[in-house]
């Protein structure tokens, strides 16, 4: 369950200086020294006279808002005490995530409680409000390991493991955690030597630290992620798989074996293009003296082809002795003729492609001017890529309106037939289609600005990527395929429940909702909406309708089968239809998912009732509404206001007493205007009726006299 | 040819009662005379005023058939009734008698419909005053008569249809 109780009190012990709030306190890795650091000392338990706040995490761990421990803090996250109430004296430690960007929530899910070798173990995790920051939060609460990070800064210079060590004490156990981590389907993408523990004191036993306070490998340098990986931005990565896991390890290992980083101070650019123009273990280690032993290792665990990299089977040999043929990089194609491009001189495809992605208004010439294509046609002698580009100049072209959105959208997807594996690069912006929602949840957690995601997905550069990468088709992305088309039709809706916001939620499952009106509950599930809504309704502007964007967006996308026609009523042009449609959207939800009463939230929505109350035509209704919807407000129960308000057998005996009076209206305008402007045919009418009346009378007289006349006589 | 033989047949029936009830039909046309000025006058308007006149003639001849039927049947009795001048008094007074009613009821019709018409107007008003009260402004419509209503199209149309030039003068 994601949402934990939480409470809020006084600690028992000694006031405390004042815990810096998290958005302060710069990451660790920034902010940790250079040197070695002794390991962090455990801190007494609250005392039982003092004044520090602390908050209660799932009924069980007491989490100490005043007593922070930096050398734990994760680049998104601040380590503090921990006290576990149920085993007094486990080492424990929280880690509070900032709400600038996601927790990886599903990873959070498998691995709670989880015991794997050479991982730091997750005790627990929950959201809790968090005083420092005055909203929640997401906690994570691990075992706290004794002996501090292995290497307390990537920056920084540390005393190397020794070479005898590194076989048994670290690759191995490091190896086979990662392998049940795989066949967890975890892919840990926060392997570095600043996010390596010794759990023990002796500093004896190194675990993998915190994998899941931030998106994957955001945290990651270049230099320890894949040339691929690393030409992303670090919000676009992707989840990624066990071989990026295992590269990062390798390059980990290298470092732990160097005692250094040894690209410390080398440009991101720089790094990638060495990786690819040499390799990476050659552009790793250059000049280092390596250990002869791990040579071979490394060399396996840092190969550039996916394929070949080695895997905890290969480490197995390798640590039983056995040796293992060595890989030999694929030689890449090399043209005889350089293409000269930014003043090198290029003789293959991907340094090529690399330089282009560098020197983007430069590229757009040798695409357009078909030096490009002659060179790879004759050059290479690889017509299928040659004539790939040509269409996809031809196309692009014949689509785009505007030609510098369409030279962009060219250089674009030239890259991606250059260089397949590679990102999808589209001038400053990089991803792949599988870290496009982290990078989208994490742009619209900053403000940022989106219009690079909708040009992502408007300008279908998706399928270019997917097209580009031939036969080798993964089924993921035929399923991203899928996906990114429903992201296109979101973005041409500009109704509630879809546009850009649909986009993150649909793309992000554990995503909290970012409403303004609720981001600070941190609200995962659609049960917790109501909630958090209701206990946000004494302080929200309640002339705002509850259910924004944001929500409306969150909702159909977590829970469309039950929220989508009452969504779809709430962008009703006609405001009372829209009205009742957005009270549907609530009253549904807390029909189906409880709770029973939300007394705020009911106050708040009874207030926004008026033009559903004014759909009524019959005034004496409207007057009958106005009474009985305070009442139904202090029940809490939107279903059935909902059921008061829009009663289908009220509404029509409305329409139909409407109807009625307005055909008496128009009746009884008709007879007046015919009193008043009928003079003629009045006057005809009364002549017409004077004669009738004339004659009756003179008949009757005449019988009268005629009986008077008879019995005179006869009698 | 249907309407002839009918025609016929009622004449054929009206002699033998006619030549049966003379000194009835002797006093009655000298008495009736009015009432087919009446109907002749009013052709054409209903028989309203012949029927009203010649009830109120009927009723002035009463006294005097009434004597002819229990004084002896006879043409002599008759031509007594029709040679007293009193009598011819009765039948024409009579007569004009029911022409005054037949003259003076529309007008009285009239007036105490015009007096009644005032009273229904601020009843009908008062009813559309609690219709807008209980159903609200929207329920109010304006009446307009067809014909008022496609006079008013066809000036409008003529309006659109015969733009003036700046500064022309518009035809009459």
């Amino acid at each position: 369950m994601a949402e934990a109780a939480a409470d809020l009190r006084q600690a028992p012990g000694p006031a405390k200086p004042a815990a810096p709030t998290l958005a302060a306190v710069p990451a660790a890795s920034a902010a940790a020294p250079a040197s070695p650091t002794p390991p962090p000392q455990p801190t007494p338990a609250p005392q039982a006279n003092g004044g520090g706040s602390f908050i209660v995490v799932r009924d069980r761990f007491t989490l100490y808002c005043d007593r922070p421990i930096p050398s734990l803090d994760m680049p998104n996250a601040l380590a503090y005490e921990v006290a576990d109430r149920k085993q007094e004296g486990r080492p424990l430690y929280a880690l509070v995530c900032k709400p600038e960007m996601p927790a990886r929530i599903s990873v959070m899910r498998t691995l709670k409680g989880l015991e794997i070798p050479a991982v730091l173990h997750m005790v627990d995790w929950g959201v809790a409000e968090w005083p420092p920051v005055d909203r929640k939060c997401v906690i994570v609460i691990y075992h706290r390991p004794m002996g501090g990070r292995v290497m307390d800064s990537m920056a920084g210079s540390f005393k190397r493991v020794p070479d005898h060590q590194f076989a048994r004490a670290i690759i191995k156990p490091i190896a086979d955690g990662l392998v049940e981590l795989s066949l967890k389907g975890i892919a840990h993408r926060a392997i570095r030597p600043d996010n390596l523990y010794y759990m023990d004191e002796q500093r004896t036993k190194i675990v993998l630290g915190d994998c899941v306070t931030s998106v994957p490998a955001h945290h990651q340098p270049v230099v320890l992620e894949t040339i691929e990986s690393g030409m992303a931005l670090p919000s676009g990565r992707g989840a990624g798989s066990y071989p990026e896991d295992m590269y990062a390890f390798g390059a980990s290992v290298l470092m732990l074996a160097i005692g250094r980083n040894p690209m410390q101070g080398v440009a991101d650019a720089e790094i990638t293009k060495r990786k690819i123009q040499v390799g990476s273990y050659a552009a790793l280690v250059g000049d280092e003296r390596m250990p002869v032993a791990l040579i071979e290792c490394l060399r396996g665990l840092l190969t550039d082809d996916t394929e070949q990299r080695w895997q905890a089977t290969n480490i197995d040999l390798w640590l039983n002795g056995k040796r293992l043929t060595p890989i030999q990089a694929k030689a890449e194609s090399q043209a005889q003729r350089p293409l000269r491009f930014a003043d090198q001189e290029f003789h293959s495809i991907r340094p090529l492609s690399y330089a282009m992605y560098q020197n983007w208004e430069k590229a757009i010439q040798i695409i357009n001017d078909g030096t490009l294509e002659v060179w790879i046609r004759r050059g290479h002698e690889i017509n299928d890529l040659a004539d790939g580009i040509a269409m996809a100049i031809k196309s692009t072209y014949a689509m785009s309106g505007n030609k510098n959105d369409a030279d962009d959208v060219i250089v674009s997807r030239v890259l991606m037939l250059l260089d397949p594996k590679a990102p999808i690069r589209f001038r400053d912006f990089r991803c792949y289609i599988e870290g496009f929602g982290g990078s989208l949840a994490i742009a619209t957690l900053r403000k940022q600005k989106l219009q690079v995601f909708s040009d992502f997905i408007n300008r279908e550069l998706w399928r270019h990527w997917i097209a580009a990468q031939g036969g080798k088709v993964h089924a993921d992305n035929q399923q991203f395929e899928g996906v990114f088309r429903d992201l296109k039709n979101y973005l041409k809706d500009p109704n509630s429940g879809a546009g850009v916001e649909r986009c993150v939620y649909e793309l992000n499952e554990w995503l909290p909702c970012l409403s303004p009106l609720i981001e600070s509950q941190y609200v995962m599930e659609v049960k917790g909406v109501l909630l958090a809504l209701d206990s946000m309704s004494k302080n929200a502007n309640t002339k705002l309708w509850p259910v924004d964007r944001h929500i409306a967006a969150f909702l159909r996308a977590r829970y469309a089968k039950g929220t989508g026609a009452q969504i779809d009523s709430m962008n009703d042009p006609r405001p009372d239809r829209a009205t009742i449609g957005m009270l549907s959207v609530l009253a549904i939800v807390q029909w189906r998912l409880g709770p029973a009463a939300l007394y705020g939230l009911s106050g708040w929505v009874g207030g926004l009732m008026g033009p559903v109350i004014n759909s009524y035509q019959n005034r004496n209704k409207r007057k009958d509404l106005e009474k009985e919807i305070p009442k139904l407000v202090r029940k809490g129960n939107l279903a059935e206001l909902y059921n008061y308000l829009d009663n289908p057998e009220e509404r029509q005996c409305d329409a139909e007493g409407f109807a009625w009076a307005k055909a008496e209206y128009a009746a009884a305008e008709k007879m007046v205007y015919d009193f008043e402007h009928g003079q003629v045919d009045r006057q005809e009418s009364a002549i017409k009726l004077g004669r009738q009346t004339g004659t009756v009378a003179a008949t009757l007289i005449m019988f009268v006299t005629f009986l008077i006349v008879l019995m005179g006589k006869l009698l | 040819m249907k309407k002839r033989s009918t025609a016929f047949l009622y004449v054929m029936l009206a002699i033998p009662i006619g030549l049966m009830i003379i000194p009835t039909v002797i006093v009655l046309a000298v008495a009736l005379v009015p009432t087919g000025v009446a109907f002749i006058m009013e052709r054409g308007k209903g028989y309203y005023g012949g029927l009203t006149v010649g009830a109120m003639n009927l009723a002035g001849a009463s006294p005097y058939l009434a004597d002819l039927w229990t004084q002896g049947h006879t043409v002599q009795v008759a031509l007594g009734v029709i040679t007293n001048v009193f009598a011819w008094l009765v039948f024409y007074g009579a007569a004009m008698f029911g022409w005054a009613i037949y003259s003076t009821t529309p007008a009285a019709v009239s007036a105490f419909m015009t007096m009644t018409a005032g009273h229904r107007i601020t009843g009908m008003r008062a009813q559309q005053r609690e219709l807008v009260q209980k159903w609200g402004p929207d329920v109010e419509s304006v009446y307009e008569p067809e014909g008022a209503k496609a006079a008013a199209q066809a000036a409008a149309a003529q309006m659109n249809a015969e733009p003036t030039a700046p500064g022309a003068k518009r035809a009459a």
